[in-house]
């Protein structure tokens, strides 16, 4: 251990702005690309649901609803929930 | 050859079921690694005999510096993947790549900067070292802004995937800036494991850890944004309305 004390861990021998300031880059850097991520994943499956769910009303939806290329199934009518 | 395991890597869905497996043991693996690796670095390091505590930086600058560089060729590979074979998810990681590299080397380049101003005397200078990493973060969002640039979707993943494999040239001038152009940045230090190195294993334990865990919080980041992305690619695909409604 380097610090005999709380305050002088904080002080960091006179160089407290530089390592804190890094430090605290670093845990935001963690954070927004974790959480990020996490939180655009339920966000992307809330969207889908309703989405979903609306096509399954207007079944015609289903064709014109995207113009972005089509892949696997088109079909929707099961999809209530 | 047995080329099933390549068309599998080229399932969105295959993919998208594994990497929910490993996730959980990545994540844990990251948490260990970040928990032991930070304590010690900020606790246990002796103070450097010039920097003083400064030398705290090293641990965070070095792995997130050292892993900026892997994102040009990861996504020059995934980028002629998806040019020479089709393969729809390499198309994903080069585009998922580009913003979190963007982050990378930001970080990278804040954290020197930091590190420098006590240290060197100045926030700045235009250094090869320095200069090459600040062109790599402008290539990054160049290929970010590429993609949304342009309205045609699969010309815009050519062009990305041919960006991303002329930004490696950049690679090369960054990794040797600091042997080519003697100017500020210092050169790598040498770790070797031999007892009569300048730095002993309390220097460079410590950044082992921290260099495993920032490379898991790299792959973490980056499979959990592929995932994004192959939901929202793949929204008509039965799959992924099995896994909508089952959540």
């Amino acid at each position: 251990m380097q610090f005999s004390n709380f305050q002088e861990f904080i002080e960091m021998g006179g160089y407290a702005f530089n390592v804190w300031s890094v430090y605290g880059m670093f845990l935001i850097f963690l954070t927004v690309n974790l959480y990020g991520p996490l939180r655009k994943n339920r966000q992307i499956i809330r969207n889908l649901k309703r989405r979903y769910a609306l096509n399954a009303q207007i079944p015609s939806r289903s064709a014109s609803a995207d113009t972005q290329r089509p892949t696997g199934s088109e079909t929707t009518e099961e999809e209530s929930a | 050859m047995d080329w099933t395991w390549f068309h599998k890597w080229g399932s969105p869905k295959w993919f998208y079921e594994l990497s929910g497996k490993w996730l959980p043991w990545l994540v844990g693996a990251m948490f260990t690694f970040l928990l032991i690796g930070v304590t010690w670095a900020l606790l246990f390091v002796p103070e450097d005999y010039q920097q003083g505590l400064t030398n705290r930086i090293f641990y965070v600058h070095v792995p997130v510096a050292s892993i900026s560089l892997a994102f040009f060729p990861l996504m020059a590979m995934s980028g002629t993947v998806f040019l020479v074979w089709r393969m729809k998810l390499a198309d994903v990681v080069v585009k998922v790549a580009a913003p979190l590299g963007a982050w990378f080397t930001a970080l990278a380049l804040a954290s020197g900067s930091i590190w420098g101003v006590d240290t060197w005397g100045t926030w700045w200078v235009w250094d090869g070292r320095l200069t090459s990493l600040l062109l790599q973060f402008f290539l990054l969002l160049g290929v970010v802004s590429l993609r949304t640039a342009l309205e045609d979707s699969e010309g815009a993943a050519r062009a990305c995937a041919l960006l991303s494999i002329v930004g490696c040239i950049n690679v090369v001038v960054i990794k040797y800036s600091v042997d080519w152009w003697n100017t500020l940045h210092q050169t790598s230090s040498n770790f070797t494991l031999a007892a009569d190195q300048a730095n002993g294993p309390e220097i460079w334990l410590p950044l082992i850890f921290m260099i495993v865990a920032v490379y898991l919080f790299f792959a973490i980041s980056l499979i959990l944004s592929t995932r994004n992305e192959i939901l929202q690619r793949e929204k008509r695909a039965q799959w992924v309305m099995d896994l909508v409604a089952k959540s």
